[in-house]
């Protein structure tokens, strides 16, 4: 499994090998993977019972926004429900905040879930006989804020998604993609570090949904909140994701952002996936770029420091953008002042591909003729 | 024929069983009257003290408030009517029962039907005993009513109250019970209590359905209180049983026509209620 490049600070939810087994002999059958280590097929057979999530792991740090993305059937709702519990793991434990769940009492469970952890869903669940800013005033009212305080921190909430104009109004009179902006909005009225995106935007139309991932990661980032983003397609995780976990058949088949999936994915199925990504705007140049070292070997007459300079970070569009501004045909990568690297043409072709440089395997740059 | 060897104690068994009740229980049974027929009364007093027009007027109003100034005004004149050909006072009296049974019927009906749609168990409990009071023919009532308070309007409201129990109580726990799952989740992950999860979101969702449940009981109620003329209730139901005594077809249709009046009236009024507490979010 790749290694995330995100800084490793504060783990807010941590989820330790956790299985769910629906079903009426459920703990029987969790009982003989743990002891026989059945497949899903055997425990269907031998107890009729079915495998939601099997042995995952996963940490979402401060911050971070983190989505699991899986087909329908692939366990991923399940999983998001096991990380407020509400749905009781059959093996395994969820902490959050260094909280282990399962050890907290009712009272406890309602605390954690009313200030640390928000959720919104699919479905939205917006109280049809309460108006926007009452819907939206939602968790403080649990909570027993009263209502002048409960009602100005709904009203800030609201600004934030832009609908203050809304506030009165009943859900009934709101567009798909309001409702879902009243959904965050409740959920971040409560001020909860992590908020879990129970597929979101999946009912909305493309354009709607677009704008929506990119104001919900604008304003996740501007608010310091983390968030575990599920979603059947790729392309909404990898424009809202900082992590992608891909999830089949209730398994986690990798982990890692979203450069670290297209570029090596873990097996057919994550890269029968990414085929259709693309990538110019994931892969980065030091991904593609061929070490400075054996590209001066290849071309020792060719003076680096005359070539256009950019940065390791930089995606394959801005590197295609570079070179054809450029008199040359190779763009020189720049860490700290030092040439890291070169991006040549064929670097740039196979970054559109998606293949990664493995120095070992590539004849390396052989070919270019420097226009001096 | 062998079944009378076994029918026979059985029916001793039955009679024995009630004329006990009836002689032992005769404190509880005294007390159940005095107590019906003292609600009653109470209520009747109400309606009855000021002069119909005044009712008709009041009826009136309440009708222009929730539905409107054309139902309002059909409503007054169809109450001037029900006193013109001589029935106010009838009419009045079956008022007094239905709407005492049927209130009766809901303090009872409304809180076993959120038990029941909270609990399986209990509802599973509850559910043939409703099975069986449905199925009966509602007259059946009457019988141990009448052995057990004797003749008068206690015994017609204890039979109006069984019958109009059911609906009520089926309708509001089917509408506990149907709260979509999505809301219920809402609730737990934003970490309500039980009692906050009622008020706040499954009640919110049963209340269409607990109103239909009002409205049909209220219906029962209705269909009852005018059997019960049978039984001595007093008003519209005792005349009408009165005139199919005697043949007199004039007289039954006048009641009739007053019966119909008031049954559209009340149900009216309780739709609107119903809908303009459900239609408050729309």
């Amino acid at each position: 499994m790749t290694t995330a490049k995100i800084d490793t600070n504060e783990v807010l939810v941590d989820c330790q090998s956790v299985w769910k087994i629906f079903g009426k002999s459920a703990p029987a059958a969790m009982n003989a993977v743990v002891q026989q280590g059945l497949t899903k097929t055997q425990i269907l057979q031998d107890y009729s019972c079915v495998v939601g999530v099997s042995d995952v792991s996963l940490q979402v740090r401060r911050g971070e926004i983190f989505c699991i993305m899986g087909l329908s059937g692939s366990g991923k709702s399940t999983l998001i429900r096991l990380l407020n519990k509400l749905i009781t793991p059959s093996s395994g434990k969820v902490f959050v905040k260094g909280k282990d769940l399962s050890a907290l009492s009712p009272a406890q469970l309602r605390e954690v879930r009313a200030r640390h952890i928000g959720m919104v869903f699919q479905s939205v669940a917006l109280l049809p006989n309460r108006t926007v800013l009452e819907n939206t005033a939602f968790g403080l009212e649990v909570q027993g804020v009263g209502k002048a305080e409960r009602y100005k921190v709904a009203e800030r909430a609201l600004a934030k998604v832009g609908l203050t104009d809304w506030a009165s109004r009943y859900p009934s009179e709101l567009s798909g993609g309001m409702q879902q902006r009243v959904g965050l909005a409740r959920a971040l009225t409560a001020d909860p570090e992590v908020i879990l995106m129970d597929e979101p935007f999946s009912a909305l139309d493309p354009l709607i949904r677009r704008q929506l991932q990119d104001e919900f990661r604008q304003l996740t980032k501007e608010l310091g909140k983390s968030a575990v983003f599920i979603t059947h397609d790729l392309e909404e995780a990898i424009r809202i994701g900082d992590r992608i976990a891909i999830m089949k058949d209730g398994v986690i088949i990798q982990v890692g952002t979203a450069e670290d999936i297209v570029l090596n994915p873990a097996d057919d199925y994550v890269a029968e996936f990414v085929a259709g990504i693309s990538r110019l705007h994931l892969v980065k140049a030091h991904s593609v770029m061929t070490p400075a070292a054996s590209f001066q070997a290849a071309n020792p007459d060719v003076d680096l420091s005359r070539l256009t300079k950019t940065t390791a970070g930089a995606d394959i569009n801005e590197l295609i953008g570079l070179t054809m501004n450029s008199e040359r045909d190779a763009l020189a990568v720049v860490d700290n002042d030092v040439v890291v690297g070169v991006i040549t043409l064929r670097d740039l072709l196979r970054g559109v591909q998606g293949i990664p440089n493995e120095l070992a395997a590539s004849p390396s740059a052989t070919v270019l003729e420097p226009t001096t | 024929m062998n079944t009378p060897d076994f029918s026979e104690p059985f029916d001793a068994a039955i009679d024995s069983g009630l004329e006990w009740l009836s002689e032992n229980g005769e404190f509880v049974f005294d007390t159940l009257n005095t107590g019906l027929s003292g609600i009653y009364k109470a209520v009747l007093w109400c309606i009855a003290f000021p002069p119909y027009y005044v009712i008709a007027l009041i009826i009136g109003l309440i009708g222009w408030r929730v539905i409107g100034s054309r139902f309002a005004i059909l409503a007054g004149l169809a109450l001037g009517l029900c006193a013109l050909i001589g029935l106010w006072p009838e009419t009045v009296s079956t008022l007094a029962l239905v709407i005492t049974a049927t209130v009766l019927a809901l303090v009872v009906a409304i809180p076993l039907g959120v038990l029941a749609g909270l609990a399986p168990a209990f509802d599973r409990v509850v559910d043939p005993c409703l099975d069986l009071v449905q199925t009966m023919p509602p007259y059946i009532y009457l019988l141990p009513a009448i052995a057990l308070l004797g003749y008068g309007p206690a015994t017609a409201l204890l039979a109006t109250f069984i019958v109009a129990v059911p609906p009520a109580l089926r309708l509001t726990s089917l509408g506990i019970r149907m709260t979509p799952r999505e809301f219920i989740e809402l609730g737990d992950a934003s970490g309500v209590t039980g009692w906050q999860m009622f008020f706040k979101i499954r009640l919110p969702f049963a209340m269409p359905s607990i109103m239909a449940g009002v409205n049909q009981s209220l219906m029962m109620a209705f269909g009852m209180v005018v059997i019960a003329g049978i039984v001595g209730s007093g008003g519209l139901g005792e005349s009408i049983y009165g005139a199919v005594r005697t043949l007199d077809i004039a007289k039954s249709i006048n009641a009739a026509i007053a019966i119909v009046i008031l049954t559209m009236i009340l149900d009216r009024l309780a739709q609107a209620a119903a809908r303009s507490r459900v239609g408050e979010g729309q």
